[in-house]
């Protein structure tokens, strides 16, 4: 029961935290650019930063033809320019086919994981390996099974299988253990099924219409479908895209397959990589499979440290890496880990291999369309004036405010029973929650009365 | 009919003789497999006739033959091995067929197409992560 509650519990905690680290951008549905990769004003919740969206798109492009694999592009900008939304634009038009990863630079210090290993399981990730999967099945509806039992009750039941498309029927003789497989699925005269040729596996794809008068007075979980069409004997191809890094996985023996699920996989050893890195470049020679490089974002990347950078410059280089898009908002600052100023807090070698695109602060009018393409988003309804006054908020102090805004104001709305969020509703919420200058403000004012105040070194040391 | 017109008639033509052909391929395997199931419970009605007779009625089109059973046996074995290399051939012309079609059409290729399979035990390797 424990166990149970525990492996139900694993993937609800996952789910949390992948929403929650969208749903800041939970309104962008792609890159927002027309056929010729011109980009819309407006356009699937992307507003404004229109050359940045058109560099955006250009690379996008080129990812999608498989260009620029093992390159890397920096999106620079200050903070709440979009950098985070043209990322995840980016990942949005690369559609369901094409691996993307997305990792916040804090995320690679672990106790459990070295930095490194973090890094190339984050760049394995990111590229997909397409596979295919061919199966000999027999597909048909049942149309009757006929089963002899020995007369003396003992030995080897024998028997027989009638299966039909809407094209043939035919009957095969039947095995004990294939006997035994039919009994075991419940499999009764009417219901489609498939056969696979090689293992012997039966399942069953559900009751045909034909036959859905028999069972009338049965429960709305029967599934109907229709009788198959065509031959029996089908071949089915199924291709399927992993990562490298779920082959890594399965293949690090002291782990288990077990690993996959928990989350924690642990350090993998570098000869199971290279071993993987063979067997795949093996299949990619024999036609089995497609490498389908990816993208790796990296949000925050000033926060990696010189360790991290001189690794990322190095698998750059290998022939299996992803493209690489990392996104920071430091100006020229310490690079982390040694005592060298750089811009954007990388290094100069790391900087020169780089695409850069830079976003620019949004305009008054540009704020108003996000902030109501927000409040859509939020299901929050906003009178004209309030949206002038958040506009107006979100200009003086940060878009990021304002966004917060958005939410709590609707709190405060619905607890009046408004429909509507007026002007008032706004004040409310922006005299409750400071933004952040109006925090400085306050501590200069007050800091006396603060504990461990040292207003003297106020500088703050972020890298 | 003027120029543009004839061309949207050249096209229509071409892509509906390629759909045509499509379609005729999948019939002729719902044909052959018909046959190939005929023939395999030819094989197992021989194997599970218990009459001391050691000769058979084959029917060849309106007439009964009696053939001598293992001399059918073979027969019909020797014909089901043709009509499974048929079936293939049939199989493997049909993905370029398909794949014109989708080019005249202007549909995208589909992706992973023209792979080759993966072997059993490769598939059983990588079972635990395809079965998501």
């Amino acid at each position: 029961m424990a166990a149970q509650m525990a492996s139900t519990k694993v993937p609800e905690v996952r789910d949390i935290t992948r929403i929650e680290r969208i749903g800041a951008h939970s309104h962008i549905r792609g890159l927002g650019l027309d056929d010729a990769l011109e980009p819309r004003q407006v356009s699937q919740g992307m507003v404004g930063q229109l050359a940045s969206r058109r560099a955006a798109g250009l690379i996008l492009e080129m990812i999608k033809d498989g260009h620029i694999a093992g390159r890397a592009v920096l999106i620079a900008g200050q903070p709440g320019t979009g950098k985070t939304a043209i990322a995840m634009g980016i990942a949005q038009s690369l559609g369901p086919d094409t691996p993307f990863t997305a990792l916040a630079g804090s995320e690679i210090f672990s106790l459990e994981m070295s930095k490194t290993e973090a890094l190339s399981q984050a760049f394995r990730k990111a590229i997909g390996v397409r596979i295919k999967e061919e199966t000999e099945i027999i597909e048909g509806e049942v149309v009757e099974i006929q089963i002899d039992r020995p007369a003396t009750g003992t030995g080897a039941k024998v028997g027989k299988l009638t299966l039909k498309t809407t094209e043939m029927e035919t009957i095969y003789d039947l095995g004990s253990k294939m006997i035994e497989s039919l009994s075991k699925e419940r499999i009764q005269a009417g219901d489609v099924i498939t056969i696979d040729k090689a293992t012997g596996k039966i399942s069953k794809l559900g009751r045909s219409f034909t036959r859905a008068r028999d069972y009338d007075a049965m429960g709305a979980q029967t599934q109907f479908v229709q009788c198959p069409e065509g031959e029996l004997q089908k071949r089915k191809e199924v291709v399927h895209t992993v990562s490298l890094h779920e082959i890594d996985v399965i293949n690090s023996r002291t782990q288990g397959f077990l690993a996959l699920f928990s989350g924690d996989t642990g350090e993998i050893k570098s000869e199971v990589r290279e071993q993987i890195n063979a067997k795949v470049s093996e299949w990619r020679e024999e036609g089995k499979a497609e490498i389908i490089p990816g993208v790796l974002f990296i949000d925050e990347v000033h926060m990696l440290d010189i360790e991290c950078f001189s690794f990322l410059n190095r698998a750059l280089e290998s022939d299996l890496s992803p493209v690489l898009i990392m996104a920071t908002n430091r100006g020229i600052t310490r690079i982390r880990g040694t005592n060298y100023q750089s811009p954007h807090g990388i290094p100069i070698d790391m900087l020169d291999r780089l695409l850069i695109i830079a976003t620019s602060p949004y305009t008054e009018k540009e704020t108003r369309q996000i902030l109501k393409i927000r409040c859509e988003e939020e299901d929050v309804e906003l009178s004209e004036e309030a949206h002038t006054v958040l506009t107006r908020i979100g200009q003086e102090t940060s878009l990021r405010y304002a966004i917060q805004l958005i939410s709590t104001a609707g709190l405060v709305c619905r607890k009046r029973r408004g429909t509507e969020v007026q002007v008032e509703d706004i004040k409310r919420v922006y005299s409750l929650f400071l933004d952040e200058q109006r925090s400085s403000q306050y501590m200069k004012e007050y800091q006396d009365s603060f504990l461990f105040n040292e207003a003297q070194t106020a500088q703050m040391d972020t890298s | 009919m003027d120029d543009s017109a004839q061309r949207v008639l050249a096209y229509l033509t071409e892509v509906e003789e390629a759909a045509e052909d499509v379609l005729a391929d999948k019939q002729q395997i719902v044909d052959l497999d018909l046959k190939r199931n005929r023939n395999r419970e030819a094989l197992n009605a021989l194997r599970n006739d218990r009459s001391l007779n050691d000769k058979a009625n084959v029917c060849f089109g309106n007439m009964f033959i009696r053939l001598p059973k293992e001399k059918t046996k073979t027969m019909i074995q020797k014909d089901q091995e043709q009509i499974d290399k048929e079936i293939s051939e049939l199989r493997k012309r049909l993905k370029a067929k398909v794949n014109h079609l989708n080019e005249l059409q202007g549909k995208p290729e589909l992706k992973g197409y023209n792979l080759s399979p993966l072997s059993n035990e490769e598939i059983k390797a990588i079972n635990s992560i395809l079965k998501r």
